[in-house]
């Protein structure tokens, strides 16, 4: 594999992450907005995987003052296509390009509007004034703090694993104290109530039965999995405290059957220049140098699986489900090490299919169910879900 | 009188004996070779404790275990085009020496998968054979070279490099000949490169050689023309087709175009009432006799003297002079008249390789008038260049001990060669003998040098099948071992370091792009060329050369002796494709035997010597061939295929059949599969046959259904009165009708249309991971294939009409297997579909015992990673064949076709995610894809303008076994032969 080629190659897979915001976009855009609002620093977010205001040199250089230095016009147009105006020989865009290592910006699907709002934003140094809430957008995002050691969602993980194990212990001791039980009520007779007997082999059969139902259902699946990865990999920093887009990296999820993992010239991207980490200095970050210079891929543990005679594919899911990430695999944004949050079995799936809203009227796909269509005009079904349109047939996910 | 149908021969005397065949219960499965206590089904109490604690440690051990760590590795950099989950198409072109077609090529994850037909070919039109659709296999045959190798031993290209190019120089300055022996080369390119390469060592001679040339049709040509071409032919404007021997519609020069050609001819679609008709006159029972109107039953020794009768007939009519010749009883006036009526629209061909007989034929079609209509003289096929006489020439010279060397590439004579044994024998002391076989064959055995050649899926290369029609082939996947293709052995012997992709490319920048105007720069050009895989140029449409007559004469036919006629085998071919599996378990439409060769002998000739089906006879007291009984072969004639009984070909192809290419005809030094006499002997010995014939019967119900075209014109739903019958009286139901909102998939099968060329069984297995069961199981029925081609008999035993009709899951409304599920792992979907979840089935088989299509099949064994099933699901490499999004089944669950879900699933999204309806005709059922007929629709019923809906709305349309109120989605129409009513 060619080194020098990941700088630039990437770069033109990001379709998925514009896209994926452009949308985010034209639901936040329904009236375009001319003073600094919340949207721009929901805007400004896909800045921040590359840039800081006032933090110093990422990726690109640190946008403090950057009002002041450039003119507006050139940012407009170098923010929505950098590349466009390197090539068309702007001195000034060469000169950026090249101080920063021949790195290519993405372009950018913004408008001339949205991009001054950014920059006010950028001006009033990442702040917004008062009264101007943070936008929800719509994917949930809970409240990040980069002080807490272990999230909520780790922590439920670990309590879930705890109480299993918990779970597992008091089988054990129930187990020998049947046996005991059973020796005094036989032969020993040391206890003369024999009710007692009764009511504590009761409860240690109920304790073993409820551990024998955990561990039988739990045959074959993988909940809390939790696996040790080759590389100490934090979606927490990346997706949270950086706020990096999850299909920046997993760019394929719109578009084929896998998420994908990202091939390791896209951690190139930003770690051509981040060298180093917070938590794990240069340790972790290395190896990925060390993957792409021995030309030796990266082994990564695969943590959510479905079995082999199960079809799943994201493009459904993500592009015309338009499903979260979030709802199949957690909160990510708060887990250092990725674990399986659900169950993944078939009852989870069609909980799901029996009650979760198509994008029926949305997709032009559904105008050949005619008869859905009239129910809902007159009135009969306030919505339609995947179950009325087939959602629950094996042939969907088994051939 | 209504016609009786029937299967095999038992069957059909039970049926004249008038005892109800139904009353015979044929086992489904034989029970013969199971152990004693199997058939019993005993087992005792012992074995019952021993079973259970067996099952009960099984589990605990089991539960105990951990879960595996399955890896997730990504590429280190992704290429652009690169979509994990994503197939890629590429065009790409198969030429494997004998058979040409323009290709789609699917891959995924980079690693080709599926051959697809190629829409935008005028040669192929999207159609493919058998063995283009098997040819994906090959690519991962574990038989392949991994290596150069150096007098049998692993060497690398370096070494082999230095030391041929060492001889061939030695060669040049002693002036030594050296045989550069090739099949024939359709590629430009490469001829231009092999012309460069003899130019450089011009003591080395270029021969190209066939395993079946076309030399007497070239030679008669020459005579009549002064063009020794093969002429490409229009069976679509043909009304009235006459083939002597000559199985174009499957085997014979370009089966995929003449059956596009054909079914066009014949279709009855939108009202139309005209058809083409066709005579065969033929030896042995092929598919083109099957599908023809009329079929002759001739000796080999008799066609020339027929043709020269219908000459005469014709010459009579058209006032021309009678040439004299030997009688012969065959009648030839009804064709000869319904020839006439159609002058100028009418075509004769034969496939004998004989000058005498193809200049008859050319006599004939001259007189029809024929050239420049049916037949184009103008726009040549540059298929089968090679000449026998060339190969004698070679073994005289290579036994002359003047030559030094010999080169085969993409040949295998020391297999398929008449003279074998010569052969080998002139070959054994040269100094230099290179191969560049890509396995191990007989004739890479002989050799110093192999230089492995790359897999065609793995090369670079262009072709010109049909003169001004080229196309292109690109590699799909990188070299999967150290081989090299032959044009790069080439360049690099002719101390040229450029790539055979640059040179190729070069010569079209070179030569073919200054031709054109279309496209302003080269690069444009070429990535389109790529891109379509094809580039045509304009047809020269020229009148045809002038005919030049010379004298006929024919040759008096045989009386005595027992006339040979060999045969080529659609799935085997002349014997290449050995070592694929899938074309070695594929039934032969007309046998319907897989795994073998046998001598077909006609019935009354069994009769006559008391011989029985599997008896073993030895042919000229050397070759030792079971008998199978084959209604329609002419008395005083055998057949026997070629391509068997190879010794190299690999684990699966070694020892399969025997080779009967020493009984080839050789006579005036050309090759024929007819006209040898042979004795036959029988012996005590019995050798048991794996056909598919005796199970799969469906009982002498109105299965089949044709009309001839007469009856057809005056009522459009003559021969399909049963399904009126239904309709009144019998379509009615307990079960609630099933209702359907936005989709059905049906699938419509136009019986007309299908003729029996089986392409689409192996695109099934390709597509949907269809295990190959060898012929131990295929014996007990237990051939996993989805989909089967019935193949009827109907009126005489010795004269049968043949019928084909593809069976598949019905995919029924009232599906009678659902319903008997005990575990509900077969359901109907919300799409009509008849769903099978493999991982709910516990083999009970009661949904097999209840379909009365008998479509439903069930793993007996696990055929994946399994050493006794030692196919290509038992390799590492072999195993990257199989669709990723197709489950491969385990031991004991039941599968069935599914109408290619994997396929409407993709579709489906496809549409979803551009935000549109679904089109029709977007999705295309793999046994749909490449059929070289048209022969299926798929599509969704709910759709009253696709066209599937509007071939349901015909008269023709009837459902198979519509009686039980089954209520099939896939729909059949009539037959219609284009006969006198």
């Amino acid at each position: 594999m060619n080194i020098t080629k990941t700088h630039v190659k990437p770069l033109f897979k990001n379709s998925g992450y514009i896209s994926g915001l452009f949308f985010l976009l034209t639901l936040l855009f329904s009236t375009p907005s001319f003073g600094q609002t919340a949207d721009d620093a929901n805007n400004f977010a896909q800045c921040k995987a590359c840039h800081t205001i006032g933090g110093g040199k990422l990726v690109g250089p640190d946008l403090k003052g950057i009002t002041e230095r450039r003119d507006e016009a050139w940012l407009i147009k170098f923010i929505q296509n950098s590349q466009a105006l390197v090539a068309s020989g702007d001195e000034t865009a060469v000169k950026v390009f090249n101080e920063n290592y021949k790195i290519p910006m993405p372009s950018h699907k913004l408008s001339d509007d949205q991009v001054k709002g950014i920059l006010k934003y950028i001006a009033a140094g990442g702040k917004l004034p008062t009264g101007a809430e943070p936008a929800k957008t719509t994917a949930k995002k809970s409240e990040v703090s980069t002080t807490q050691q272990i999230s909520e969602a780790e922590r439920f993980i670990t309590e879930k694993r705890e109480s299993s194990h918990k779970l597992a212990i008091f089988a054990i001791i129930s187990g020998i104290l049947v046996v005991i039980i059973l020796i005094d009520l036989i032969f020993t007779h040391i206890l003369k109530a024999k009710w007692i007997h009764y009511i504590l082999l009761l409860s240690s059969l109920w304790i073993i039965g409820e551990w024998s139902w955990d561990v039988s259902t739990d045959f074959g699946r993988q909940q809390n999995y939790q696996p040790d990865q080759p590389i100490w990999f934090s979606h927490k920093v990346h997706a949270g405290q950086n706020q990096i887009d999850c299909e920046y990296c997993h760019f394929t999820a719109e578009t084929s059957m896998h998420a994908g993992i990202p091939p390791a010239s896209v951690c190139m991207n930003c770690h051509s220049q981040v060298k180093e980490g917070k938590r794990t200095g240069k340790k972790e970050i290395d190896k990925i140098y060390a993957a792409l210079k021995n030309n030796k891929p990266i082994e990564w543990v695969k943590v959510d699986n479905l079995p082999d005679f199960v079809y799943f594919n994201h493009e459904q899911h993500v592009k015309v489900g338009k499903l979260e990430c979030t709802e199949c695999h957690g909160d990510v944004e708060q887990m250092d090490q990725i674990a399986q949050v659900n169950t993944l079995s078939m009852g989870w799936c069609l909980d799901c299919h029996r009650t979760h809203k198509v994008q029926f009227t949305e997709n032009n796909f559904y105008g050949a169910y005619k008869k859905l269509h009239e129910d809902l005009k007159a009135g009969k079904i306030d919505q339609v879900n995947v179950k009325m349109i087939g959602g629950e047939d094996c042939a969907k996910c088994h051939y | 009188m209504e016609k009786k149908y029937w299967q095999s021969l038992e069957n059909y005397k039970k049926m004249k004996k008038n005892t109800a065949s139904d009353n015979e219960i044929v086992p489904e499965f034989s029970i013969d070779g199971l152990d004693e206590s199997e058939i019993k089904g005993k087992s005792s109490r012992r074995d019952f404790l021993k079973m259970m604690g067996f099952s009960v440690s099984a589990v605990a051990l089991v539960s105990s275990c951990q879960m595996p760590v399955r890896k997730a590795i990504p590429l280190l950099n992704r290429p652009q085009e690169l979509t994990p989950g994503v197939p890629n198409y590429y065009a790409s072109t198969f030429y494997d020496g004998d058979e040409y077609c323009s290709i789609l090529v699917k891959t995924r994850e980079s690693r080709p998968i599926k051959i697809e037909g190629n829409e935008l070919s005028p040669v192929s039109q999207r159609g493919t054979t058998a063995r283009v659709q098997a040819s994906v296999l090959n690519l991962y045959d574990d038989a392949r070279l991994k290596n150069p190798l150096k007098g049998g031993d692993n060497s690398d290209w370096k070494t082999v490099d230095k030391e041929i190019k060492e001889k061939l120089e030695a060669f040049k300055t002693d002036g030594k000949k050296v045989i550069l022996m090739t099949s024939t080369i359709i590629s430009p390119s490469t001829r231009k490169l092999i012309a460069e390469f003899t130019d450089l060592y011009p003591n080395i001679k270029w021969i190209q050689v066939d395993t079946l040339p076309m030399s007497g049709m070239r030679k008669a040509n020459e005579t009549n023309f002064g063009k020794a071409v093969i002429p490409s032919y229009h069976f679509e404007n043909a009304e009235v087709t006459v083939a002597f021997n000559a199985d174009f519609l499957g085997t014979w020069l370009m089966p995929v175009t003449f059956s596009k050609q054909y079914a066009k001819g014949r279709k009855l679609k939108d009202g139309q009432t005209k058809m083409s008709r066709h005579y065969q006159f033929e030896t042995s029972l092929s598919l083109s006799g099957a599908n023809a109107d009329y079929r002759y039953q001739i000796k080999p020794s008799e066609e020339a003297a027929i043709l020269l009768k219908l000459y005469n007939e014709i010459a009579k009519k058209t006032g021309n002079a009678i040439v004299a010749g030997p009688a012969v009883a065959t009648k030839v006036k009804t064709v000869a008249k319904d020839l006439l009526n159609a002058k100028g629209k009418s075509l004769i061909v034969s496939g004998t390789n004989d000058l005498q007989i193809q200049l008859l034929v050319n006599a004939i079609n001259n007189l029809l008038g024929n050239y420049g209509r049916t037949i184009d003289l103008n726009t040549t096929v540059n298929l089968k260049q090679g000449n026998e006489s060339d190969m004698m020439n070679a073994i005289k010279s290579l036994r002359s001990g003047k030559s030094g060397g010999v080169i085969f590439y993409n040949v295998n004579p020391a297999y398929d060669c008449a003279h074998k044994n010569k052969f080998v024998k002139a070959i054994k002391n040269l100094p230099l003998k290179i191969s560049f076989a890509t396995t191990m064959d007989e004739t890479a055995a002989l050799c110093d040098y192999v230089c492995p050649d790359n897999n065609y899926l793995e090369s670079w290369d262009d072709a010109e099948p049909v003169s001004g029609m080229y196309s292109f082939t690109q590699p799909t996947i990188q070299r999967i071992f150290d081989t090299r293709q032959f044009q790069n052995s080439l360049l690099t012997w002719m101390g040229n370091d450029e790539t055979y992709s640059d040179y190729l490319e070069n010569n079209w920048k070179t030569t073919y792009y200054p031709q054109q105007s279309q496209f302003s720069s080269f690069d444009k050009f070429w990535f389109k060329c790529k891109q379509d895989g094809v580039y045509n140029t304009e047809q020269n449409s020229a009148d045809p050369p002038p005919f030049n007559p010379v004298p006929l004469k024919a040759s008096k036919p045989g009386i005595k002796g027992l006339e040979l006629a060999l045969y080529e085998k659609i799935s085997m071919g002349t014997g290449r494709y050995s070592n694929n599996p899938w074309l070695q378990e594929m039934p032969d439409p007309i046998t319907t035997a897989t795994w073998d060769n046998y001598v077909t002998i006609s019935p009354s000739f069994a009769n006559k010597h008391g011989l029985k089906q599997e008896d073993v006879v030895t042919i000229n007291k050397k070759i030792e061939l079971p008998v199978l009984i084959q209604p329609g072969q002419t008395e005083g004639t055998i057949g026997i295929a070629i391509g068997y009984g190879r010794s190299n070909a690999g684990k699966v192809g070694d020892g399969v059949g025997k080779n009967v290419y020493t009984l080839l005809n050789t006579k005036d030094d050309s090759k024929k599969l007819l006209g040898t006499t042979v004795t036959l002997e029988k012996t005590s010995k019995t050798y048991s046959l794996a056909l598919t014939q005796t199970h799969h019967v469906m009982e002498g119900r109105p299965i089949v259904r044709e009309t001839v075209l007469g009856k057809f014109i005056k009522n459009p739903a003559s021969g399909n009165e049963k399904h009126e019958e239904f309709i009144e009286n019998a379509n009615f139901s307990l079960y609630p009708t099933p209702k359907f909102d936005a989709f059905q998939w049906g699938l419509s099968i136009d019986l007309n249309s299908c003729t029996g060329c089986s392409n689409c069984v192996i695109s099934c297995q390709a597509e949907n991971n269809v295990a190959v069961v060898g012929k131990e199981q295929v014996k007990r029925g237990r051939i996993m294939h989805w989909m089967r081609l019935d193949r009827y008999y109907s009126e005489m035993e010795d004269d049968p009409e043949v019928l084909y009709m593809p069976v598949m899951c019905q995919q029924c409304d009232d599906a009678p297997c659902e319903n008997v599920c005990p575990v509900a792992a077969t359901t109907h979907s919300d799409e009509g579909l008849n769903q099978m979840a493999y991982n709910r089935c516990i083999g009970t088989r009661y949904c097999m015992n209840n379909c009365p299509y008998k479509v439903r099949r069930f793993n007996w064994y696990e055929f994946a990673n399994n050493n006794s099933f030692d196919y290509n699901m038992n390799s590492e490499l072999g195993k990257l064949v199989l669709n990723p999004d197709v489950t491969v089944r385990q031991r004991g669950v039941v599968e069935k076709c599914t109408f290619c879900v994997q396929r409407i699933q993709e579709k489906k999204l496809e549409a979803k995610s551009e935000n549109r309806e679904l089109r029709d005709g977007e999705i295309l059922t793999a046994c749909q894809q490449s059929c070289p007929t048209d022969a299926i629709q798929f599509g969704n019923l709910m759709d009253k303008e696709s066209e599937v809906s509007k071939s349901n709305e015909t008269e023709r349309k009837y459902h198979l076994l519509e009686s039980l109120h089954t209520l099939p989605t896939t729909s059949y129409l009539t037959k219609v032969r284009n006969k006198n009513a």
